[in-house]
């Protein structure tokens, strides 16, 4: 058996930690254009110096330890599917029984006039992250633009502003994290961001990025003026397919994938920001290019690509804020859709300085938000994905010291009398 | 896969536990500079790794589960969080960066986030493992946790 990963994030980790729980021998050979296995959602710490060694997600230990041959430096291009091999730039042939696809998202920029000016930049690489911070320096870059209000936008910024540099932030909806965060939770994140210096333009877009060779300024679509040093387009990712398709793999949204992770093309699995998947709290098929599911959804593939079958749980969104002094944290769905949904609020935060959320339906947690205090909300993440019934102890959800007293007898007795914590032991009961 | 591990872990018994919150103070003082109680609390800022949950008549304490599959392990960006041969789940405070993914993903809510101006990692237990038996486990007077193994 020979195992072919393409990619070498989270998804590349997961599978290779779930083909190594199975078969500890078969060669495994990981094929990626970068030159390390770094963490990607840490770049934007880049500008405010973290050590480059803090980066790496995994050192070239656990390649050796888990016998993975890397081709790093290399594009693979094509795939075929009838040869059963992987194409290299280099024209290098690389063969394979398994083939994981973990080609992760590209960055959506949108059809900006000027854009491909210098001084734009996408934050998604880690290349992309150090060019920009050596732009800046080399040109004396004192005001940024950001255009999006993402995760990665608000990060950017927040470093920006705390290195000194001016930075304002240029968001189409009408605040910040509109897509991830409720109401409240986004105007508490933009008084932090305030608080450090960032500005916000909301129900604003950029129409026009101007300048000679290099960025000088952007003209906003309220015809609105902003001097610019730097541009940043952190409008979102789309799932990167392209070697998906190359190979016939079905693609939708993003690759589409059975519950075992694998492609519709046999023998070709994929993982990672580059699929579509499940979101268990709404039903509904689309990219989730989160970190900790990449991780899972290439565990899964692991297993399966090794022989031993293991249907994937389903993802949901969930995110943490890491780069604010304080902490906002956020699964499932933060705000109704409609009224058959109930909300419990408790929100203490000018007082004592957190703020929960929990939304329910039909007597189950679909979705919190928790600031400022957020230890144990893991225990209501579990809730949304196991889809217990929650109503007896509704009121109690958005409490600092909800626990898992306040769960089912039978659930503390599984999990803590009888250890039942592998994966499939998580499912909706 | 399917086998059992060779790990032994603390297990609550929820009909023995009083909630004196002994565990709490053992754990927070073993893992102390001062290995003291009060100087633990309130020079060094520590929280114990053992939580004591009490609701009406039901008390437990509650830490880290070595889960089978750790989602905390899935979820960590930083490499922080390791699994060894035997299944016990390791996090590295040095090398964490407080993203507080496990925070956000642990089913037990047993990672715990450590929020300072000068530090931010997540902190769980570690099973008192360069002391070879867990104080906790110790200090309990009723036999309302056990050192076992995973069953």
């Amino acid at each position: 058996m020979k195992y072919v990963i393409v990619g070498n994030s989270a998804a590349a980790v997961g599978c290779i930690t779930g083909i190594r729980k199975v078969d500890k021998e078969s060669p495994i050979t990981v094929i990626s254009y970068e030159s390390s296995c770094y963490s990607k959602p840490m770049i934007a710490d880049v500008l405010i110096d973290i050590p480059q060694e803090k980066l790496i997600y995994r050192d070239e230990k656990f390649f050796e330890e888990n016998k993975v041959e890397l081709i790093l430096g290399h594009r693979a291009v094509k795939v075929n599917t009838d040869s059963k091999v992987v194409v290299l730039d280099s024209n290098e042939l690389v063969p394979y029984d398994k083939l994981l696809i973990s080609t992760g998202a590209k960055p959506f920029i949108p059809p900006i006039p000027g854009a491909d000016r210098k001084g734009v930049f996408t934050f998604t690489e880690l290349s992309s992250a150090l060019a920009f911070k050596d732009y800046i320096k080399k040109n004396g870059v004192e005001e940024v633009v950001v255009v999006g209000s993402g995760f990665i936008g608000l990060e950017v910024a927040y470093f920006l502003a705390k290195i000194g540099v001016k930075v304002t932030v240029v968001e189409l909806l009408e605040r910040a994290l509109a897509k991830a965060l409720d109401e409240r939770s986004s105007q508490i994140v933009e008084t932090l961001m305030k608080e450090e210096g960032v500005e916000f333009i909301f129900k604003d877009s950029v129409a026009e990025i101007l300048g000679d060779e290099k960025v000088s300024s952007v003209k906003l679509g309220s015809g609105k003026v902003l001097k610019a040093g730097a541009v940043v387009i952190a409008v979102g990712v789309r799932p990167n397919t392209e070697l998906a398709q190359t190979a016939g793999v079905k693609v939708n949204a993003g690759i589409e994938t059975d519950g075992h992770m694998e492609t519709s093309v046999k023998d070709i699995y994929a993982a990672g920001d580059c699929i579509e998947c499940l979101d268990i709290t709404d039903g509904k098929v689309k990219p989730l290019p989160l970190f900790p599911l990449a991780f899972e959804q290439g565990f899964v593939a692991g297993l399966n690509m090794a022989g031993k079958e293991m249907e994937y749980l389903g993802g949901l969104p969930l995110n943490s804020l890491k780069f604010l002094p304080v902490p906002v944290l956020n699964a499932g769905i933060v705000t109704p859709p409609d009224s058959s949904y109930e909300v419990f609020v408790n929100d203490r935060f000018e007082e004592k300085g957190f703020y929960r959320k929990a939304i329910l339906k039909d007597g189950k947690l679909v979705g919190f938000v928790a600031v400022g205090q957020i230890d144990r909300v893991g225990i209501l993440t579990n809730l949304i994905r196991q889809k217990i019934d929650v109503s007896p102890v509704k009121e109690r959800l958005v409490e600092l010291d909800f626990g898992l007293v306040d769960l089912p007898q039978w659930w503390r007795e599984e999990k803590l009398k009888q250890d039942k914590t592998a994966y499939k032991d998580w499912r909706a009961v | 896969m399917g086998k059992k591990r060779k790990l032994m872990k603390v297990y609550p018994i929820e009909e023995n536990c009083v909630s004196c919150r002994y565990c709490e103070v053992a754990c927070t003082m073993v893992h102390s500079k001062s290995k003291d109680p009060v100087k633990a609390y309130k020079l060094e800022n520590l929280l114990p790794r053992a939580t004591v949950e009490v609701k009406g008549a039901v008390s437990l304490s509650l830490m880290c589960r070595h889960c089978k599959h750790p989602f905390c392990f899935d979820s960590c960006i930083s490499g922080a969080i390791q699994v060894d041969e035997n299944g016990q789940v390791h996090l590295d405070e040095e090398k964490c960066v407080g993203c507080w993914n496990c925070v956000l993903v642990c089913p037990f809510g047993a990672a715990h986030p450590y929020v300072s101006e000068e530090k931010r990692h997540s902190f769980k237990c570690d099973l008192c493992g360069d002391r070879g038996f867990p104080a906790c486990v110790e200090a309990c007077p009723n036999r309302a946790l056990v050192y076992d193994y995973e069953r």
